[in-house]
Protein backbone atom coordinates (compact mmCIF):
# COMPACT_ATOMS: atom_id res chain seq x y z
CA UNK A 1 0.00 0.00 0.00
CA UNK A 2 1.37 3.44 -0.96
CA UNK A 3 2.11 5.75 2.01
CA UNK A 4 -0.47 8.42 2.85
CA UNK A 5 0.02 11.54 0.73
CA UNK A 6 -0.65 14.62 2.92
CA UNK A 7 -1.60 16.56 -0.23
CA UNK A 8 -4.44 14.11 -0.88
CA UNK A 9 -5.66 14.51 2.71
CA UNK A 10 -5.49 18.30 2.41
CA UNK A 11 -7.31 18.31 -0.92
CA UNK A 12 -10.04 15.97 0.41
CA UNK A 13 -10.45 18.16 3.49
CA UNK A 14 -10.86 21.21 1.22
CA UNK A 15 -13.50 19.43 -0.87
CA UNK A 16 -15.28 18.38 2.30
CA UNK A 17 -15.39 21.98 3.55
CA UNK A 18 -16.65 23.26 0.19
CA UNK A 19 -19.39 20.64 -0.03
CA UNK A 20 -20.46 21.29 3.57
CA UNK A 21 -20.71 25.03 2.86
CA UNK A 22 -22.71 24.37 -0.33
CA UNK A 23 -25.04 22.04 1.56
CA UNK A 24 -25.64 24.76 4.19
CA UNK A 25 -26.56 27.32 1.49
CA UNK A 26 -28.94 24.89 -0.25
CA UNK A 27 -30.49 23.84 3.09
CA UNK A 28 -31.20 27.48 3.90
CA UNK A 29 -32.80 27.96 0.45
CA UNK A 30 -34.88 24.83 0.98
CA UNK A 31 -36.03 26.18 4.36
CA UNK A 32 -37.11 29.48 2.73
CA UNK A 33 -38.97 27.54 0.03
CA UNK A 34 -40.77 25.36 2.58
CA UNK A 35 -41.72 28.42 4.62
CA UNK A 36 -43.10 30.06 1.44
CA UNK A 37 -45.22 26.98 0.71
CA UNK A 38 -46.57 26.94 4.29
CA UNK A 39 -47.39 30.67 4.11
CA UNK A 40 -49.16 30.32 0.74
CA UNK A 41 -51.22 27.38 2.03
CA UNK A 42 -52.21 29.41 5.11
CA UNK A 43 -53.29 32.31 2.83
CA UNK A 44 -55.39 29.94 0.72
CA UNK A 45 -57.05 28.68 3.90
CA UNK A 46 -57.76 32.29 4.94
CA UNK A 47 -59.20 33.19 1.53
CA UNK A 48 -61.48 30.14 1.59
CA UNK A 49 -62.66 31.02 5.10
CA UNK A 50 -63.28 34.65 4.13
CA UNK A 51 -65.29 33.58 1.09
CA UNK A 52 -67.45 31.42 3.35
CA UNK A 53 -67.77 34.06 6.07
CA UNK A 54 -68.97 36.80 3.74
CA UNK A 55 -69.13 40.07 5.69
CA UNK A 56 -69.06 38.43 9.14
CA UNK A 57 -66.64 40.20 11.52
CA UNK A 58 -63.13 38.85 11.95
CA UNK A 59 -60.32 39.58 14.43
CA UNK A 60 -57.53 41.55 12.83
CA UNK A 61 -54.17 41.17 14.60
CA UNK A 62 -52.42 44.51 15.21
CA UNK A 63 -49.33 43.08 16.92
CA UNK A 64 -48.43 42.52 20.55
CA UNK A 65 -51.09 39.83 20.81
CA UNK A 66 -53.84 42.41 20.26
CA UNK A 67 -56.77 42.05 17.87
CA UNK A 68 -59.50 44.39 16.75
CA UNK A 69 -62.86 43.47 15.36
CA UNK A 70 -62.98 44.13 11.60
CA UNK A 71 -65.43 43.59 8.80
CA UNK A 72 -64.20 42.71 5.34
CA UNK A 73 -66.18 45.06 3.16
CA UNK A 74 -65.37 43.37 -0.13
CA UNK A 75 -64.33 39.76 0.56
CA UNK A 76 -64.09 39.05 -3.15
CA UNK A 77 -61.52 41.79 -3.79
CA UNK A 78 -57.99 40.58 -3.14
CA UNK A 79 -54.90 42.67 -3.85
CA UNK A 80 -51.97 40.50 -4.87
CA UNK A 81 -48.33 41.67 -4.86
CA UNK A 82 -46.80 40.19 -8.01
CA UNK A 83 -43.28 41.56 -7.45
CA UNK A 84 -41.52 44.68 -8.78
CA UNK A 85 -43.74 46.83 -6.49
CA UNK A 86 -46.87 45.97 -8.47
CA UNK A 87 -50.20 44.98 -6.99
CA UNK A 88 -53.00 43.44 -9.03
CA UNK A 89 -56.62 43.17 -7.97
CA UNK A 90 -57.99 39.65 -8.23
CA UNK A 91 -61.11 37.84 -7.16
CA UNK A 92 -60.92 35.44 -4.22
CA UNK A 93 -60.71 32.48 -6.63
CA UNK A 94 -58.21 34.30 -8.84
CA UNK A 95 -55.93 34.91 -5.84
CA UNK A 96 -56.22 31.25 -4.76
CA UNK A 97 -55.32 30.10 -8.25
CA UNK A 98 -52.33 32.53 -8.29
CA UNK A 99 -51.11 31.08 -4.97
CA UNK A 100 -51.60 27.50 -6.16
CA UNK A 101 -49.39 28.25 -9.18
CA UNK A 102 -46.72 29.75 -6.88
CA UNK A 103 -46.92 26.66 -4.64
CA UNK A 104 -46.37 24.39 -7.67
CA UNK A 105 -43.31 26.43 -8.68
CA UNK A 106 -41.91 26.38 -5.14
CA UNK A 107 -42.52 22.63 -4.82
CA UNK A 108 -40.64 22.02 -8.07
CA UNK A 109 -37.71 24.15 -6.85
CA UNK A 110 -37.77 22.40 -3.46
CA UNK A 111 -37.66 19.02 -5.21
CA UNK A 112 -34.63 20.11 -7.26
CA UNK A 113 -32.90 21.43 -4.16
CA UNK A 114 -33.58 18.18 -2.28
CA UNK A 115 -32.05 16.19 -5.16
CA UNK A 116 -28.96 18.42 -5.20
CA UNK A 117 -28.65 18.10 -1.41
CA UNK A 118 -28.87 14.30 -1.65
CA UNK A 119 -26.08 14.28 -4.26
CA UNK A 120 -23.89 16.52 -2.09
CA UNK A 121 -24.61 14.33 0.92
CA UNK A 122 -23.51 11.22 -1.01
CA UNK A 123 -20.30 12.99 -2.07
CA UNK A 124 -19.62 14.14 1.50
CA UNK A 125 -20.05 10.56 2.75
CA UNK A 126 -17.63 9.24 0.09
CA UNK A 127 -15.01 11.82 1.04
CA UNK A 128 -15.48 11.13 4.75
CA UNK A 129 -15.02 7.41 4.14
CA UNK A 130 -11.82 8.02 2.13
CA UNK A 131 -10.49 10.42 4.77
CA UNK A 132 -11.21 7.97 7.56
CA UNK A 133 -9.34 5.27 5.64
CA UNK A 134 -6.37 7.60 5.11
CA UNK A 135 -6.30 8.66 8.77
CA UNK A 136 -6.34 5.00 9.87
CA UNK A 137 -3.58 4.17 7.38
CA UNK A 138 -1.52 7.14 8.62
CA UNK A 139 -1.95 5.93 12.21
CA UNK A 140 -0.78 2.41 11.28
CA UNK A 141 2.22 3.91 9.45
CA UNK A 142 3.12 5.98 12.54
CA UNK A 143 2.78 2.95 14.84
CA UNK A 144 4.90 0.88 12.46
CA UNK A 145 7.58 3.57 12.39
CA UNK A 146 7.46 3.77 16.22
CA UNK A 147 7.95 0.02 16.71
CA UNK A 148 10.96 0.05 14.35
CA UNK A 149 12.80 2.62 16.52
CA UNK B 1 7.18 31.45 2.33
CA UNK B 2 10.52 33.09 3.20
CA UNK B 3 11.69 32.48 -0.38
CA UNK B 4 8.95 34.62 -1.89
CA UNK B 5 10.34 37.89 -3.20
CA UNK B 6 8.62 41.19 -2.34
CA UNK B 7 7.59 41.48 -6.01
CA UNK B 8 5.81 38.11 -5.96
CA UNK B 9 4.29 38.89 -2.56
CA UNK B 10 2.93 42.11 -4.04
CA UNK B 11 1.50 40.19 -6.99
CA UNK B 12 -0.16 37.70 -4.62
CA UNK B 13 -1.74 40.62 -2.74
CA UNK B 14 -3.02 41.98 -6.04
CA UNK B 15 -4.48 38.57 -6.85
CA UNK B 16 -6.33 38.57 -3.53
CA UNK B 17 -7.67 42.08 -4.20
CA UNK B 18 -8.85 40.96 -7.63
CA UNK B 19 -10.63 38.00 -6.10
CA UNK B 20 -12.46 40.33 -3.72
CA UNK B 21 -13.39 42.63 -6.62
CA UNK B 22 -14.66 39.63 -8.54
CA UNK B 23 -16.84 38.57 -5.60
CA UNK B 24 -18.32 42.09 -5.34
CA UNK B 25 -19.02 42.15 -9.08
CA UNK B 26 -20.61 38.70 -9.03
CA UNK B 27 -22.87 39.51 -6.09
CA UNK B 28 -23.99 42.75 -7.82
CA UNK B 29 -24.65 40.80 -11.01
CA UNK B 30 -26.68 38.19 -9.19
CA UNK B 31 -28.75 40.94 -7.50
CA UNK B 32 -29.52 42.56 -10.87
CA UNK B 33 -30.35 39.17 -12.37
CA UNK B 34 -32.77 38.41 -9.55
CA UNK B 35 -34.48 41.80 -9.89
CA UNK B 36 -34.77 41.34 -13.67
CA UNK B 37 -36.20 37.86 -13.18
CA UNK B 38 -38.78 39.19 -10.72
CA UNK B 39 -39.75 41.96 -13.16
CA UNK B 40 -40.07 39.45 -16.04
CA UNK B 41 -42.41 37.32 -13.93
CA UNK B 42 -44.44 40.43 -13.04
CA UNK B 43 -44.86 41.27 -16.75
CA UNK B 44 -45.86 37.65 -17.43
CA UNK B 45 -48.47 37.87 -14.65
CA UNK B 46 -49.74 41.24 -15.94
CA UNK B 47 -50.11 39.83 -19.46
CA UNK B 48 -52.22 37.00 -18.02
CA UNK B 49 -54.36 39.46 -16.06
CA UNK B 50 -57.67 40.63 -17.43
CA UNK B 51 -57.49 44.10 -19.04
CA UNK B 52 -60.27 45.34 -16.77
CA UNK B 53 -58.42 44.35 -13.56
CA UNK B 54 -57.14 47.17 -11.39
CA UNK B 55 -53.37 47.41 -11.36
CA UNK B 56 -51.50 49.37 -8.69
CA UNK B 57 -47.90 50.48 -8.56
CA UNK B 58 -45.67 51.87 -5.83
CA UNK B 59 -44.81 55.50 -6.54
CA UNK B 60 -42.49 56.80 -3.85
CA UNK B 61 -44.20 56.04 -0.56
CA UNK B 62 -47.72 55.56 -1.92
CA UNK B 63 -49.41 52.95 -4.08
CA UNK B 64 -51.36 54.33 -7.03
CA UNK B 65 -53.74 52.77 -9.49
CA UNK B 66 -52.29 52.89 -13.01
CA UNK B 67 -53.39 51.66 -16.42
CA UNK B 68 -52.13 48.12 -17.06
CA UNK B 69 -50.39 49.12 -20.32
CA UNK B 70 -48.46 51.89 -18.54
CA UNK B 71 -47.30 49.51 -15.81
CA UNK B 72 -46.17 46.93 -18.38
CA UNK B 73 -44.24 49.64 -20.27
CA UNK B 74 -42.53 50.83 -17.07
CA UNK B 75 -41.55 47.34 -15.94
CA UNK B 76 -40.32 46.45 -19.45
CA UNK B 77 -38.15 49.57 -19.41
CA UNK B 78 -36.81 48.54 -16.00
CA UNK B 79 -35.93 45.09 -17.39
CA UNK B 80 -34.07 46.67 -20.32
CA UNK B 81 -32.06 48.93 -17.97
CA UNK B 82 -31.18 45.95 -15.79
CA UNK B 83 -30.11 43.90 -18.80
CA UNK B 84 -27.78 46.71 -19.93
CA UNK B 85 -26.26 46.82 -16.43
CA UNK B 86 -25.84 43.02 -16.41
CA UNK B 87 -24.08 43.10 -19.79
CA UNK B 88 -21.75 45.85 -18.57
CA UNK B 89 -20.95 43.85 -15.42
CA UNK B 90 -20.27 40.77 -17.56
CA UNK B 91 -17.74 42.79 -19.56
CA UNK B 92 -16.02 43.92 -16.34
CA UNK B 93 -16.09 40.33 -15.07
CA UNK B 94 -14.44 39.04 -18.25
CA UNK B 95 -11.73 41.73 -18.18
CA UNK B 96 -11.00 41.09 -14.51
CA UNK B 97 -10.91 37.32 -15.07
CA UNK B 98 -8.38 37.76 -17.90
CA UNK B 99 -6.21 40.05 -15.78
CA UNK B 100 -6.43 37.59 -12.89
CA UNK B 101 -5.41 34.61 -15.01
CA UNK B 102 -2.50 36.53 -16.55
CA UNK B 103 -1.17 37.59 -13.15
CA UNK B 104 -1.75 34.12 -11.73
CA UNK B 105 0.33 32.60 -14.54
CA UNK B 106 3.08 35.15 -13.92
CA UNK B 107 3.18 34.35 -10.20
CA UNK B 108 3.12 30.62 -10.90
CA UNK B 109 5.99 30.77 -13.38
CA UNK B 110 8.03 33.01 -11.04
CA UNK B 111 7.53 30.62 -8.11
CA UNK B 112 8.30 27.57 -10.26
CA UNK B 113 11.31 29.37 -11.77
CA UNK B 114 12.68 29.90 -8.26
CA UNK B 115 12.04 26.33 -7.21
CA UNK B 116 13.74 24.72 -10.23
CA UNK B 117 17.38 25.57 -9.34
CA UNK B 118 16.81 24.45 -5.72
CA UNK B 119 15.58 21.04 -6.92
CA UNK B 120 18.65 20.66 -9.14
Amino acid sequence: MAPVDPREVQSLQNYLNQYTQQAEVYSRQLGIMEEGIREANASIETLNALADAGEAPVFMPIGGGLNIRATIVQPDEVFVSIGSDIIVQKTNNGAISYLQDRIKEMEASAKNLTEVLQKIDAQVKDIQKRLELLYRQAQTEQQGAGSLQ
Amino acid sequence: MQNISPKVQNQINMLQQMQQQMQTILSQKSQYEMTAQEARKAVEELNDTDDSAAVYMSVGTVVMQKPKAEVIAKVTEKIETLEIRIRSIEKQEKMLQEKFEKLQNQVRSEIEGRKAPEAA
